[in-house]
């Protein structure tokens, strides 16, 4: 795989991200192999050589990503090219050889392995006879197997078996099973015991038009779903694909409708959390749960209608609304007639007090303030995540903005050529936008995060905290400072200035954001070692200095299971 | 599309079973009150198997077909209650070869559907249930299950 460090992909039209340059090594390392993301490992056939075939097939790939984005004309070529290559293999017919795709999963090799090893089995269990199994008669009429009418023969239609049927029963059978849906693409002989399979021939021959179309969308979407490596991209109306390359160790992909999206659970992208984190975290802000919490900590059911009520201010004496009107006490929850002086008054309320003393009370008490606390600590998380997903669209919106018009005017105005600008819109696509999404999922990190792991919990706030602020600082300074520039009537000399402390902060950052992802991806492991206050020492005061940071980093980091080192730190110190 | 296939095909499908037909079993179109003849709703017969605990019994069939026939299965139903691992409570037979997504090809006459439901009383499949009585005991209790299967065949005497 390393040998394809050069491919240069001019699919994926776009900068170099932020996670590339000498971080990428990080998850190139070889030690990644390890980490077995397909557990079916058993069907891991023809990888390599399927590798062969894009280089073949013309479609190059940007190896730092290890992935491939399709377009339908790229993926109608691999499709064609992949039937080309086993129909020329195997001598048989295009149509064959798509039946024989479709029915190993579109894998070219898996194909050849089982007609290889047993071709009479293999035709047998896809249906692709070759030689009719009734004796075909010469009388100038049939009789169809399914209206039971005597036809003239060129009126008869059979698959390869040589089952006779009418012209307008085929028709009825293909329409119903290509509108029943993509079933229809392992469609067999009508006759019940027969499993001579129909193939595309025949839907060419006796479909509609439209049908037609449908069974080659069914075809299309088969060649990608069906497939282990590829998938749609899951944006609304996107109708792109994804190619990923197993063992590229980061499930982060970007389409190029420019969504990013995770290709291991199709959520958007959510490096560094894991999976499970962002799905349980998208299930709790879409669950009810949270207003029954909500419910629970700040109400009490009506003791008589059982309502939940929510005390906004007064004394205790509770009335329920109509048509209830239930008289009771907040505290206790009785009557309020039995209220009065001897009771303790009208703000307090003896029988309670008494009560709790016993302990009566403790176990509703504690749930709902445990309740309220929990809901407390999700709002808190909450908010911070959706109000980086909003700044992050706001910085989408404005970096559109930015090159749309301002960057042109920005050029004019400083004398400066727009490639001389490019400090600009990398500060803006790859440091602010990428950041804003890693910072909201360490939000959803920071909620799952146990309550009593203190040091990870300490150290995990201590990156976080300063992440954001290097964030906040950069965005500021690309937000506000560069509007002077583009409000102003000429040239000026601070923009010089401008440049150097909006490359600085971005750079800068970059380094909180890659401490910040490498952290949570090794699980806060540092923490675990002797040396947490000095790991946690090291990382501040090495932040600016650049390359030598990463060494120092993946030293403490030891035998973690990720591998710190990059390839210009000496392995041999591990 | 395929509305004009189906009475032409019921209609086939009755002259080949007046012509030729497995013994002991029934299959004839509706009669209306007015005399005319609904092709399609078909009422049948099957008999159990001799040799097996539903020996004796003939049991009543209704075939539903609808206009999509013979693109689709008809539904095949047993009185309501039946007692059968693979019958649903309604009487609806849950039987591979009437499964419009998976065994059904528009090839399937009548005849096969009776025999194979024939079949399908004597082999039910545990690993489709359709009723919770007739599933439960015939995997848990042998003999009362056979029990039940006989006192069934009597409640369906032929008819003379």
């Amino acid at each position: 795989m390393e040998s394809e460090d050069d491919i240069i992909d001019d699919l994926v039209s776009m900068e170099d991200d932020f996670y590339s340059g000498d971080f990428s090594d990080y998850y190139d390392d070889p030690n990644d192999e390890d980490n077995d993301y397909y557990s079916d490992g058993d069907d891991d056939y023809g990888l390599l050589e399927d590798d062969e075939d894009d280089q073949d097939a013309g479609v190059s790939r940007r190896d730092q990503l290890g992935y491939t984005v399709l377009k339908e004309a790229d993926i109608k070529q691999r499709q064609e090219d992949d039937i080309s290559k086993v129909s020329t293999v195997l001598s048989i017919s295009r149509v064959d050889a798509t039946l024989l795709l479709r029915y190993y999963n579109w894998s070219v090799s898996k194909v050849h392995d089982e007609w290889f090893a047993d071709e009479e089995g293999v035709r047998q269990t896809v249906g692709l006879l070759e030689r009719p199994v009734i004796r075909v008669s010469n009388a100038r009429e049939l009789t169809c197997g399914i209206c039971f009418e005597s036809l003239p023969r060129d009126n008869i239609s059979s698959a390869a078996c040589g089952h006779p049927f009418c012209r307008t029963c085929w028709q009825g059978y293909i329409c119903t099973t290509i509108n029943d849906g993509p079933g229809c693409l392992s469609l067999r002989c009508p006759v019940p015991s027969c499993n001579a399979a129909v193939g595309q021939g025949m839907i060419d021959k006796l479909a509609t038009i439209e049908e037609k179309e449908k069974y080659s969308r069914y075809l299309l979407r088969s060649y990608i779903e069906d497939n282990r490596k590829t998938k749609w991209c899951p944006a609304p109306g996107c109708e792109f694909a994804v190619d990923f390359a197993v063992g590229s160790g980061n499930f982060d992909v970007s389409c190029i409708c420019s969504h990013s999206f995770c290709w291991n659970c199709t959520e958007e992208a959510h490096r560094p959390v894991d999976c499970n984190t962002v799905a349980k975290w998208i299930l709790k802000n879409s669950a009810e749960s949270e207003n029954m919490n909500w419910i629970l900590a700040n109400s009490k059911p009506c003791p008589k209608c059982k309502r939940p009520i929510e005390k906004n201010q007064g004394c205790m004496h509770m009335t329920c609304t109509p048509p209830c009107k239930f008289d009771f006490c907040w505290l206790c929850l009785g009557t309020w007639s039995e209220h009065g002086e001897r009771t303790g008054g009208f703000y307090a309320c003896n029988r309670y007090e008494a009560a709790k003393q016993e302990g009566v009370y403790d176990e509703a008490e504690r749930r709902r303030e445990m309740a309220k606390n929990s809901l407390e600590k999700y709002t808190h998380y909450y908010e911070r995540w959706a109000s980086n997903q909003l700044s992050r669209h706001k910085a989408l919106a404005d970096l559109n903005q930015m090159q749309t018009v301002h960057l042109e005017k920005l050029s004019d105005l400083q004398c400066t050529p727009e490639s001389q600008l490019k400090f600009i819109t990398e500060a803006w696509l790859q440091q602010i936008v990428e950041c804003r999404r890693v910072l909201k999922w360490t939000y959803a990190y920071g909620y799952y995060l146990p309550e009593h792991e203190h040091a990870k919990r300490q150290f995990f706030e201590y990156l976080q905290g300063e992440a954001e602020s290097g964030l906040e600082r950069l965005h500021q300074c690309a937000e506000k400072e560069l509007n002077k520039f583009i409000l102003c009537d000429g040239p000026s000399k601070e923009f010089d200035e401008f440049r150097a402390k909006l490359a600085g902060l971005t750079s800068v950052t970059k380094n909180y954001f890659e401490n910040l992802v490498r952290a949570l991806e090794n699980g806060l492991a540092d923490v675990d070692s002797q040396a947490a206050a000095a790991a946690c020492s090291k990382t501040t005061s090495s932040k600016n200095l650049g390359g030598t940071s990463k060494g120092r980093g993946g030293r403490g980091k030891g035998g973690s299971k990720t591998g710190g080192s990059s390839r210009n730190v000496d392995d041999t110190s591990n | 599309m395929s509305g004009g296939i189906a009475r032409g095909r019921l209609a086939e499908e009755r002259k080949a079973w007046r012509k030729n037909h497995p013994h002991g079993f029934v299959a004839k179109p509706e009669t209306l009150q007015d005399g005319t003849v609904n092709l399609m709703v078909w009422h049948c017969t099957i008999p159990g198997k001799a040799g097996t605990d539903w020996e004796g019994g003939y049991f009543p069939l209704t075939l539903h077909f609808s206009e999509d026939y013979p693109s689709k299965p008809p539904k095949c139903k047993f009185p309501q209650g039946f007692f059968h691992p693979n019958v649903y409570p309604s009487g609806t037979v849950c039987l591979s070869i009437l499964n419009e997504d998976s065994g059904w090809r528009p090839a399937i006459t009548v005849k096969q559907i009776l025999v194979g439901i024939q079949d399908l009383l004597d082999a039910p499949n545990p690993a489709d249930p359709a009723q919770t009585e007739g599933y439960h005991l015939f995997i848990q209790d042998a003999n009362e299950y056979k029990r039940r299967v006989r006192q069934q065949a009597k409640q369906y005497p032929p008819l003379v």
